[in-house]
């Protein structure tokens, strides 16, 4: 792999990892909780670099991405289950971001909400439809480098660093009554959902078949995700922490997801503001593609159809058929005119109740010395996969008392 | 792994995806089927396509199964597979097995232009 090659995959991985959860999330976290939040994130940005690798890694391998595997692990039964639930919470996901991207062109422009989401859904039917896989990865994940603005808006605004660093250790505030602590907790679940969403390993995992990587390609995958999702987190993290500095102390809830970009305009006046705009319009609609790319690959990987971008649209016709029908029924929710907050937090609460089925056949795999030979789960990673399995059980069996105890977080 | 080595059917070949000679995904080994009288075993072929889900699945599933993606079932033969591993490898092109009819039949309905 040529150095170009491997900064540009990196830098796409940065631009591609903030999606309209996480800016949610984050945004809203910072407000209520100040810096208390950010060691949820960074624990939740070591998981996903964890899975990611690793399927990563069984891609390169095995030559077989994450649900092929996945349905031969769990059974038909068991795996039609976890394709239905993954389906559906990537549908909402898929809808959210949709509906963001609608919301920040409404903001941009001051064109109607509706039309810009019939207008952007089109315009990813024909991004999908005419660009190969890695044009579509790396101009969305490029353009998203906009939202470097954020992270320079938080160094612009000279934030407390040591309560910023302390952020960092694993807390729960003091004095929180118990309504607090439910809504700690329920934001805590969420944030671990939002990071580790579980379109973003199948998007990963058959990219890196799409991209045709090998064995030798280990150094690559290991480096994408552990920098590229390591920085991308901290742009995520920015949010937060501009948000604890310039909207908890003012009491300000931000509650639309283009609160986030006034952080870039305080510091920086209205190129701020355009440029935060822009980053988040990037990553969002990258996300929007990534998600309906993720589900059309579950659905044709589970039943062995042809699949991939790196083939023409007619060369895989029930893949390209699956994509452009979830394209359309994500923009069928958005139409209906349910609140794209709704949406965000739908799409986390069925994301996490998802995740322990998608990542156990996964670390099941990875493990498996049959298939994976000299590159098997060394202890290391064994030990940080179950680990983490462990946290994602118990964000799952926590998450839907805590949603319906505190609203979705409303209190 | 050969065709021919003893094999653990579900835990090493069930519900694994079928690479054709070309290097196209046409298929999931959905259900097996045996040769012999009983004392002896032998794996005859690989059956492929939703019609294999019957065996495997409560009767109201299949009924949904059958209702939106039909009951077609194609038997891929045991000499037509080279190997089996993180998918079963076979001889030859899928189509040559019938197994790209479904794909076909969806791509009349493609256009064929536009795309880089």
């Amino acid at each position: 792999m040529n150095p170009l090659e491997l900064t540009l995959g990196i830098m796409t991985a940065v631009g591609g990892f903030v999606d309209i959860s996480e800016l949610v999330f984050a945004a809203k976290a910072g407000s209520q909780f100040g810096y208390a939040l950010i060691w949820v994130f960074a624990l939740a940005t070591v998981g996903i670099i964890v899975f990611s690798e690793m399927s990563g890694r069984v891609a390169a391998v095995a030559k077989q991405p994450v649900f092929n595997l996945m349905r031969h692990r769990l059974g038909l039964k068991l795996g039609l289950l976890t394709l239905a639930a993954s389906v559906v919470s990537t549908l909402i996901t898929c809808a959210a971001e949709i509906g963001g991207v609608a919301l920040i062109l409404n903001y941009l422009t001051g064109a109607p909400y509706m039309l810009m989401a019939i207008g952007m859904t089109g315009f990813f039917v024909a991004s999908i439809w005419v660009l190969p896989f890695k044009w579509i990865e790396r101009t969305y994940g490029l353009l998203g480098l906009f939202m470097i603005v954020f992270a320079a808006a938080l160094v612009a605004i000279h934030p407390p660093w040591n309560q910023f660093a302390r952020g960092f250790v694993p807390q729960i505030p003091n004095g929180l009554s118990t309504k607090e602590l439910l809504t700690f907790g329920y934001f805590t679940v969420a944030i671990i959902s939002a990071v580790m969403f579980p379109y973003e390993v199948y998007f990963y995992s058959s990219g890196g078949i799409e991209e045709q990587w090998g064995p030798k390609d280990m150094f690559t995958n290991r480096l994408t995700s552990i920098i590229g999702m390591g920085l991308g987190s901290m742009l995520a993290i920015a949010i937060l922490a501009n948000s604890a500095q310039l909207f908890g102390p003012a009491n300000v809830d931000p509650e639309i997801p283009g609160s986030a970009a006034l952080q870039a305009a305080i510091p920086f006046g209205k190129w701020g503001l355009i440029l935060a705009l822009l980053g988040m319009f990037f990553a969002v609609a990258g996300a929007a593609i990534e998600t309906c790319m993720a589900n059309a690959y579950s659905i044709a990987q589970f039943f062995g159809w042809m699949w991939g971008r790196h083939k023409k649209p007619w060369e895989a016709p029930r893949f390209t058929f699956t994509w452009l029908v979830l394209l359309l029924l994500s923009l069928a929710i958005v139409l209906t005119a349910v609140d794209v907050m709704v949406l965000v937090e739908f799409a986390v609460l069925c994301s996490i109740l998802v995740l322990p089925l998608t990542y156990l056949p996964l670390l099941l795999l990875a493990g498996d010395k049959k298939y994976m030979g000299k590159h098997v789960n060394g202890p290391f990673a064994t030990a940080l996969g179950w680990l983490y399995f462990a946290v994602i059980t118990a964000a799952a069996v926590a998450a839907l008392p805590l949603f319906i105890l505190t609203s979705g977080g409303n209190g | 792994m050969t065709p021919d080595s003893p094999i653990k059917l579900v835990s090493e070949l069930l519900d694994l995806p079928l690479v054709d000679s070309e290097g196209s995904f046409c298929g999931i080994v959905d259900d097996v089927e045996f040769a012999g009288d009983g004392s002896e075993l032998k794996l005859k072929a690989l059956l492929v396509g939703p019609g294999a889900y019957e065996q495997r699945m409560p009767g109201w599933m299949f009924w949904l199964v059958r209702r939106i993606a039909g009951d077609r079932l194609l038997r891929v033969p045991m000499q037509m597979v080279r190997t089996i591993g993180a998918a079963v490898e076979l001889e030859c092109p899928g189509r040559d097995l019938g197994l790209h009819q479904s794909e076909a039949a969806a791509g009349r309905w493609i256009p064929r232009w536009g795309a880089m």
